[in-house]
């Protein structure tokens, strides 16, 4: 089982499935468009990350349908979008208490 | 062009259980970035040592991943390894540093009770050789080192051996009927 908090690159990764499938060409710009240009995978870091989805069930593969060249396409699980949605929140409480935190020593 | 011989030839590193799986994807999407890459001379050099690095980087974790599945296969029945977010050494490595740890200051604490008893003034009276503290320790050290290095080759050689069996496969076969 995934163990969270996720590291940034598997992070952005999964955001660039959450609204769509992609191949993996598509989620290398996507996360680097994401992330203003800070996070540039290598196309071995990210077959790397997507291979570990893959056996964990985070996302799934299959054959793009419009593609003529028969690529192969990436989408999130359903147990990947409650885990994702299981991060965010995470991150959410932490923004929420380090505001809280930050804002009480001002006073 | 010359990049995509060398990426081809960089893919062999990879297990090729990985290659098979993703080897043509990779190379395609190598491709597309090299096509839609800035054509200037540095952003060219940029990607080729990204791409370099990231291919010589991922095949490496993708062997040591396969070394680290074994061990977990062997010792958890039925776990395997879950993505973990950025690097952990193996339970077999901290137990490695943890023996490795406890020689160290076993003869640390060995040479410092050679120098607590080996009387001080002994004077010009009786002039015995006193063999130092550290040379004592840099003699033992090499011999300390190549015996750990000896151990860390044998489990190393074992897991290698168990790789080669299949034997983690089976245990994947089992995880997957529960």
């Amino acid at each position: 089982m995934e163990s969270l908090p996720l590291t940034e690159p598997v992070l952005l990764i999964l955001l660039s499935l959450a609204g769509q499938s992609q191949h993996g060409y598509a989620i290398l710009k996507d996360v680097e468009r994401m992330s203003n240009g800070r996070v540039v995978l290598s196309t071995g870091t990210l077959y790397g990350a997507l291979r570990r989805l893959l056996e964990d069930d985070w996302i799934e593969r299959f054959e793009e349908e419009e593609s003529s060249r028969g690529r192969q396409a990436y989408r999130l699980t359903s147990q990947g979008r409650r885990n994702l949605q299981m991060e965010i929140d995470r991150m959410k409480h932490l923004t929420r208490l380090a505001s809280m935190r930050v804002a009480l020593k001002e006073i | 062009m010359l990049e995509p011989r060398v990426y081809r030839k960089l893919l062999r590193l990879y297990p090729a259980e990985h290659r098979q799986m993703f080897g043509e994807e990779i190379l395609a999407v190598l491709a597309e970035e090299i096509e839609g890459a800035d054509r200037r001379i540095i952003a060219q050099a940029r990607l080729l040592v990204r791409e370099t690095a990231g291919l010589l980087v991922g095949a490496m974790r993708e062997h040591f991943r396969i070394l680290v599945d074994v061990q977990d296969g062997l010792s958890v029945a039925g776990g395997r390894f879950a993505m973990r977010n950025g690097f952990r050494f193996p339970k077999s490595t901290i137990v490695f540093m943890g023996l490795i740890l406890g020689g160290v200051l076993t003869a640390i604490k060995k040479g410092e009770d050679i120098a607590t008893s080996v009387p001080h003034d002994i004077g010009p009276i009786a002039p015995v050789h006193i063999q130092p503290v550290h040379s004592i320790l840099l003699g033992g050290m090499p011999l300390f080192f190549a015996f750990f290095y000896a151990a860390g080759l044998i489990g190393w050689a074992i897991l290698f051996a168990f790789r080669r069996s299949g034997v983690h496969r089976l245990a994947g076969i089992s995880g997957e009927q529960k």
